[in-house]
């Protein structure tokens, strides 16, 4: 008998995702997956699910591994021969600080979402396509941790990324914001991270981080944004793939998904604040602004490209997003300000922007910076000029639902703070936007949970009363905090490129990473 | 419109009023000035009079701002929109500040 005739890639794909599948006689299909019901979306035909790639498990570990090989090949040499010397300044790394205890852990949290999806999704084909993004998702996370911990030996900030994530007031952002989607149905899931999050605005996230690391000399993290890149372009297509599956399979599905397009485009947004501040202030050697970032991968490929598209099925472009349009002028400046006031409690630094990075926002946003930005940042250098350092004295008021300190202003007038709030069962609720008070009144069971980090802070719930109590209980070290001038990593770079250069010295550890 | 979930969805405000005892939380927005980058949070008590709030609370945080005096720098005052003129041992109850209520003080 002739041997079998090896199947081809695409036919291998349809005999792992379609033949292994079979019809349940033993249970019912709503027993077998029971959460494909309650959030009213209604599918009709699961084998119209089309995964563009068709990747099989042989083919996806092959790929995967050769990325890891090249990676870890960049890793070893960066740490041998002594690559974060190579850096354009240390406080470079405040953004990579920022990435590790922002977004390392929700690729774990997506990594653990997209395998429940691998179980719970009705149809094989959806069912297959989370399962190669759960696993994507998780060797992030690693190749993530194993890129920055060289960084770790030698710098501040990043020794307790995990406890910190689920504990510092700023890192609630990112945690808050995963929380919503994980607790959310499968469908609404799949909106909000794999649509909202990994097509609306993955660009506006890794684009800004990747190009940051290749312009202040950060191989590793540029290499892995490589790495990850085709993976992302995958979830991409996903993401847009569950949506158009969804607006396909009936009508009624359409007003249900524009609802989540409307709630996680504002929350991804307010996310984004975080991104915005890093592109226009943290990075030593600039790469675009985030007002340029956001009309560019957002206002022309999203509002220009994507919206027209889906037009066809009846989705209108997200609530609130005139907001989002017209805060690009301000909206960098009003986070890094923030930030600025409470990086004592902070595990990055801050610092006054110097001569040339202030002429540089002010050439970026000729209409904002000098009228309005410019002024404070020489009034907080007459503070430090008189042997102070302008710290805020005490906790902010926060946003119920994003739980960003309540630092945006009102749309069009860029002087005064937006205060916005909702009475929901005897108890006031105060948000920072339209956006948010919005999504407040959906929901309102969802987020009167919200643990809210200043709230916590004053019931006692974080290691006690004082300011150092509760940085203890954040594991902030000395140096991992405040400002960056005569910070420790700061001199530590200081002395060791000194060494370098008269006795090609390697530079020794920093005592407690 | 209600959440929609596989269960009863019901859970109690994880701020309410009764995790702070005698307490409340109380905001303090300094209108019109940037310095302060947002207004604050303070936990204080229902009892506390005005002026110690003024001078326990509201003086050390404007005190950052180098403009701020606390003998000179005069403001008006609104608790939740409505304006109020304390004179001084008034509770922050008596003023009508409940929990979570907005003080908002403009410059004169």
């Amino acid at each position: 008998m002739a041997a079998p005739r090896k199947l081809s890639m695409k036919q291998r794909y349809a005999a792992l995702t379609r033949d292994l599948d079979w019809d349940l006689s033993y249970v019912d299909e709503d027993k077998a997956y029971p959460y494909t019901s309650f959030e009213g979306i209604k599918i009709h035909d699961w084998s119209k699910w089309e995964d563009p790639f068709r990747l099989t498990i042989d083919a996806y570990m092959k790929y995967q591994a050769e990325k890891d090989k090249r990676l870890y090949a960049v890793l070893d040499s960066f740490a041998q021969g002594q690559g974060h010397l190579q850096l354009t300044d240390p406080s470079y790394l405040n953004a990579m600080k920022l990435f590790l205890q922002g977004v390392t852990p929700l690729e774990y949290q997506a990594h653990r979402n997209f395998a429940y999806l691998a179980r719970f999704l009705n149809g094989p084909g959806p069912r297959f396509a989370a399962l190669c993004q759960s696993q994507d998702e998780l060797r992030h996370a690693q190749t993530e941790i194993h890129t920055l911990s060289n960084y770790n030996k030698y710098y501040q900030g990043m020794h307790s990324w995990q406890h910190q994530h689920d504990r510092v007031w700023y890192l609630s952002v990112p945690k808050s914001y995963f929380d919503d989607a994980v607790t959310a149905g499968p469908f609404e899931f799949l909106i909000a991270i794999g649509f909202s999050f990994e097509y609306l605005l993955t660009n506006l996230l890794f684009v800004p981080f990747m190009s940051g690391a290749s312009f202040n000399g950060d191989l590793p993290t540029m290499t892995f944004g490589f790495s990850a890149q085709s993976d992302e372009s995958r979830h991409m297509t996903l993401g847009l793939e569950a949506i158009k599956f969804m607006l396909e399979q009936d009508p009624d599905n359409v007003p249900i998904v524009q609802a989540w397009i409307d709630k996680w485009f504002w929350r991804g947004y307010r996310l984004l604040a975080l991104v915005s501040q890093m592109l226009d202030y943290m990075l030593p050697r600039k790469v675009m602004s985030w007002k340029e970032a956001f009309e560019l991968y957002f206002e022309e490929q999203m509002l220009g490209g994507l919206f027209p598209d889906l037009a066809y099925y009846g989705i209108t472009p997200p609530r609130h997003v005139e907001h989002a349009i017209a805060e690009k002028e301000v909206l960098s400046h009003q986070v890094y300000w923030t930030l600025y006031q409470f990086s004592f409690a902070a595990g990055f630094t801050t610092t006054i922007p110097s001569e040339d990075a202030q002429k540089w926002l002010a050439e970026q946003y000729p209409q904002t910076f000098e009228k309005l930005y410019k002024p404070l940042w020489g009034k907080a250098a007459a503070v430090v000029d008189n042997g102070g350092r302008y710290f805020y004295q005490g906790l902010p008021q926060l946003c119920q639902v994003c739980q960003v300190p309540m630092l945006f202003t009102e749309p069009g007038d860029p002087t005064t703070i937006c205060q916005r709030h909702t009475e929901f069962e005897g108890e006031r609720y105060d948000f920072c936007s339209d956006g948010c008070q919005w999504i407040f009144e959906r929901e309102p069971e969802k987020y009167v949970q919200a643990w809210l980090p200043v709230h916590q802070i004053y019931q006692g719930n974080c290691g006690g009363p004082t300011v150092p109590d509760v940085l203890a209980w954040y594991k902030l070290q000395p140096g991992d905090n405040g400002e960056i001038a005569g910070n420790l990593e700061q001199t530590a770079w200081e002395t060791w490129h000194a060494t370098s250069s008269a006795e090609e010295q390697a530079p020794a550890p920093v005592a407690g990473n | 419109m209600a959440v929609r979930s596989i269960g009863e969805y019901k859970f109690p405000s994880r701020s309410r009023q009764e995790l702070y005892g005698d307490d409340q939380l109380v905001h303090l927005w300094w209108k019109g000035n940037l310095w302060f980058c947002a207004a604050a949070c303070f936990r204080a008590p229902k009892a506390m009079s005005w002026n110690d709030f003024v001078g326990g609370m509201v003086n050390p945080l404007f005190s950052c701002d180098p403009e701020f005096d606390a003998a000179t720098t005069t403001f008006t005052w609104t608790v939740d929109d409505k304006p109020i003129s304390p004179a001084g041992d008034e509770s922050l109850e008596a003023l009508g500040v409940g929990h979570k209520s907005l003080i908002t003080c403009v410059a004169a």
